[in-house]
This record gives C-alpha cells, sequence and structure tokens, in this order.
C-alpha cells in the first residue's frame, strides 16, 4: 500500500513547506509506502531539491520504510537534477529503480548536492568551490575580489553548523540562477540542510531555564541568530551565524533558518519574507537558505 | 633617540622561539583549528621560562571565524591564563593580509582579547579588543623595538605614571615583552632571535592530522 505526495510544480522554500505539511497525513499509517510524485515538478531551486532529500529521509524515519519517487517528466528539471547530483544522494534516501542514479559529468552547477558528515567534507566543500565562486560571484554577479574569500568562510560556518550542533549529518548545495519575478535579475542561493536536534534542542540546556515557560523554536532562534547563543558556555562559540547574518546584511542578501516549527528571517527591502513564523508543521533539524542578489551598477 | 631604543638583546635575555609556518591554504573548521593549536602548545610543553609563538599566516587563503577562535584567540587566551607564572607566553601573528582580519579580529573580541600581529608588509598591527591610548602607546614602541617606559612617556607626550600602566598592561596581556626596566616589541623579539639562532619550526610537514570530528 502507498500514500501519495504530490510535489508542487514549483519545488522552491514554498514548495518545501507544502511537502512538510503533507507529510503527516501521509505517513500516519504504519507499513504504508511513501511514493513522491515528481511528475508534474517544472521548476526546483536549491532548497528545494534538499528539502525533497530531507523530506524523503523522515518519510523513511516514521514509516519504516524508504518511500519511492517518480522523477519529473520535464526533460530540463531532470537535467537539473542530473547535474545538481540529485541522484547520487537520493540513493541513499529513496527507494531508487536499479539504473536510476546517473551521472551528469561536466556540471556548471556553483555546488553539487554534497552530503556534510564530518568536517573532512566541510573542507572539501570548501576548496571546491573556490574557483567556481570566484568565476560566479565576480563575473557574473558583479561582487568584489575580497567576496570570493568571504563567500567560503560563510560556507564553511553553516555547514560546520551540521557538524557542531546538529548531531547527525546533513546536505549543502549551491546555484545561481535568475530571479526574475521578485528581484529582476540573477541570485545565488545556497541551501544546508540536517535533520538533527534543531535549534530548540541544540540551545535548551544552557538557555530553556531561562526562558521558562516561552522557551520554543523561536526563541532559541531568536537566541542564536539575534544574540549570538549557543549551547556551549565558551563565549567564542556562536559567532559563526552571528558572522553569516553581518555578512549576508551587507551583500543586501536574504538568511532564512527554519527549525522545528518556526522559521526566522533577516528580510532585505526586495523582498517580503516575514521575519518571523511560528506554529509551522514541525520538522526535525535545521533548514538554512541564504540568497545572495547580483550587484547592480550602483553597488547595490 | 634614547640610548635604549632598538637595542638588541643579548641571546641570554631571548626567549625559545617557535615559528609555526602554517603551510596550509584552508584553515577552516574548529577540528582543524584544534590540531594546528596543539602542534604549536606540544612545541612550548617542555620549556621553561619565557616563549614566543610566532604564526605565520602567509600561506592562508581562506580561515574562517571557528578556526580563528581555535588557533589565535585560544592561543592568546592561554598565553595570558596566569600572568604570575614563571612561564611566560606570547604570541605573534605574521603575514597578516586584509581577509585575515574579519575573522581573527572577530574571535578575539568575542573574548575581550587581542594580538601582536605584523601584516604581511611587515607592517605592525595590533588585532583585537584594545583601547585607544594603549593601541598608541603600542605602536609607538613597535617604530622604538625597545624602549624604558619613561621614554616613551616622553615620546608620546605622557606623563610617566600613566605610561608605565599603558605599559604594564599591553604586558600584562602579553601585547609586548618585559626586559628588566624596559618593554619590547615582539615583533623585535623575533627579529633579534632570528638573527641569532633559527627558531624551532613547526613546518606543513610534520604538522599534525586535523582531528577527526
Amino acid at each position: 500500500m502507498s500514500r501519495v505526495i504530490d510535489v508542487p510544480e514549483v519545488l522552491d522554500h514554498r514548495g518545501f513547506e507544502e511537502l512538510v505539511a503533507a507529510l503527516p497525513g501521509a505517513s500516519e499509517a504504519a507499513g504504508a509506502r511513501i511514493l513522491f510524485n515528481a511528475k508534474h515538478v517544472r521548476w526546483v531551486s536549491p532548497y528545494g531539491l534538499i528539502g525533497l532529500l530531507a523530506v524523503g529521509r523522515v518519510a523513511r524515519e516514521r514509516t519504516g520504510l524508504s518511500a519511492r519517487i517518480e522523477a519529473p517528466d520535464s526533460r530540463e528539471v531532470r537535467t537539473y537534477l542530473d547535474r545538481m547530483d540529485f541522484w547520487q544522494s537520493a540513493h541513499e534516501v529513496f527507494d531508487l529503480e536499479p539504473g536510476t542514479t546517473r551521472s551528469h559529468g561536466a556540471s556548471d552547477a556553483l555546488l553539487e548536492i554534497t552530503p556534510i558528515r564530518s568536517h573532512h567534507d566541510v573542507h572539501a566543500v570548501v576548496e571546491r568551490v573556490r574557483e567556481r565562486s570566484a568565476a560566479i560571484l565576480e563575473n557574473r554577479l558583479h561582487y568584489p575580489k575580497p567576496s570570493v574569500i568571504q563567500f567560503s568562510v560563510m560556507l564553511s560556518e553553516v555547514c560546520q553548523n551540521i557538524i557542531e550542533h546538529a548531531e547527525t549529518d546533513g546536505w549543502v548545495c549551491a546555484q545561481t540562477y535568475n530571479f526574475r519575478e521578485r528581484l529582476g535579475r540573477e541570485v545565488l542561493m545556497l541551501a544546508v540542510m540536517d535533520l538533527g536536534i534543531g535549534f530548540e534542542g541544540s540551545l535548551a540546556s544552557e538557555h530553556a531555564r531561562r526562558f521558562g515557560e516561552s522557551w520554543s523554536a523561536a526563541t532559541a532562534l531568536e537566541a542564536a541568530l539575534l544574540f549570538g547563543e549557543s549551547r556551549f558556555r565558551d563565549p567564542g562559540r556562536g559567532q559563526g551565524l552571528q558572522a553569516i547574518r553581518k555578512q549576508v546584511a551587507k551583500w543586501d542578501g536574504m538568511l532564512a533558518i527554519r527549525s522545528g516549527d518556526a522559521q526566522i528571517a533577516l528580510v532585505p527591502e526586495w523582498d517580503d519574507y516575514p521575519p518571523m513564523q511560528r506554529s509551522l508543521p514541525a520538522f526535525p533539524g535545521a533548514q538554512i537558505l541564504i540568497v545572495m542578489p547580483a550587484r547592480t551598477a550602483g553597488g547595490q | 633617540m634614547s640610548d635604549s631604543a632598538g637595542q638588541p638583546a643579548s641571546r641570554s635575555e631571548l626567549p625559545a622561539i617557535a615559528v609555526a609556518s602554517l603551510y596550509q591554504e584552508y584553515l577552516v573548521t574548529r577540528q582543524t583549528g584544534r590540531a594546528v593549536r596543539d602542534g604549536i602548545e606540544r612545541l612550548f610543553a617542555d620549556r621553561c621560562g619565557e616563549a614566543l609563538a610566532v604564526i605565520d599566516f602567509r600561506d592562508v587563503a581562506v580561515i574562517d571565524f571557528s578556526c580563528a577562535d581555535e588557533v589565535v584567540a585560544k592561543l592568546v587566551m592561554a598565553s595570558g591564563a596566569d600572568p604570575d607564572s614563571s612561564d611566560t607566553r606570547f604570541v605573534l601573528v605574521r603575514g597578516v593580509r586584509d581577509h585575515h582580519l574579519d575573522p581573527v579580529e572577530g574571535a578575539l573580541r568575542r573574548r575581550g582579547l587581542a594580538v601582536a600581529a605584523e601584516r604581511a608588509s611587515g607592517e605592525p598591527l595590533l588585532i583585537g579588543d584594545v583601547d585607544p591610548d594603549a593601541g598608541e602607546a603600542w605602536r609607538m614602541l613597535c617604530a622604538c623595538g625597545r624602549i624604558r617606559s619613561h621614554e616613551l612617556a616622553l615620546r608620546l607626550g605622557l606623563e610617566p605614571g600613566p605610561c608605565d600602566l599603558l605599559l604594564s598592561d599591553l604586558y600584562r596581556r602579553r601585547l609586548v615583552r618585559r626586559c628588566g626596566d624596559e618593554f619590547e616589541s615582539l615583533s623585535f623579539t623575533a627579529s633579534a632571535a632570528a638573527e641569532m639562532h633559527a627558531p624551532d619550526e613547526l613546518r606543513g610537514d610534520d604538522r599534525p592530522a586535523p582531528l577527526d570530528g
């Protein structure tokens, strides 16, 4: 017996929320395998891409069975999934037909989907993106030269968040695309997700008592992002996220962190994302989205 | 010019020097930072008295905040951990370029610390949390190399008392070295030592492997 979850046509951060909302209903029957029907997907963002992996893994944890996935009909989307190494990671999450794992050959992606399991993976990611990010940030997004290193630092810190705080592994990927509908120019999107203990779980032992009954995923996100709190008493900890926040603001970018049933966002003028969302459908771990817009002639 | 300013130290006055050349382009992650710091600390483990660690950043293309905290901030923190100890540790960071500054400065400020440094050009640079008067005294001391407190006060246009307090505080924070009634910059110490003997060096090929996460 299978339960079907239709993957939204546009699989971005909003599409991810639709998947998360559909999960409880589909996974409530024990022993029912979930089928993710992605046939009608016509656009995928990096966040949506690893979001699908994350939802697939949670489906397996809840039902005890690896979910199946129906590949998109759109040739363009299928090619994109190949290029982003989606099937390599999907192989560890979904029950795939033999031969589904495809190699993409040469890729123009800034960073294909990459599992983050240890600090070695963080090193590998930072080293791998340096040349590509130089070409993309300087030539296509018109960022100044130092931003290539600043991006590497941000990438390192955001991936380390998984190693240091999630107590599990996760994924990262990054790609540029034309953000026509909202901005009318190219953006770089960086997505990082894990299914670990989340911000509320990570900070609880050190901070929950102080907040009393108001302690929640939302207060944990505020404590971490706005006040640099960490689960460690060491004052040197917690600065990675602070550095990311400052850097994203400097680039007029958008930063959103979803954890548990809440999402906090640093919202630039060009976006209308809510700065804080509470009572979202609960989802384990942390899901981080960073959007960096191309700079215009005026410097923004 | 004072009679003591810039005079070289004798060999017996010099601290043990260890140069940690970080032949590593990517100083990222806490685990890597811990491994690098452990390697530097091991160089000092069996030494008594004064010691200066010179950390060379020339080859470092990327350093993140976490690694800067583990390598620089925690070494600096340990150097001032026990001001009364006879084992006095100093840290000098060399080869600093603009892209190193944000992570290193951020990591130090978060702990209320500072470190003596040199840009890749050799220009002295105080990175971290230091008040402006102390910073000015430090820069003047760097320009002189080695000088008595009252002579530095003259150069700074300060009364001897306040100048001595500034220098004593810089010494307490291990940002300058004290030699009897004189103070010297760590750059001066490192250069004097280099002229007299080859310091111990932590090279890339014997650097400890990063710890597993």
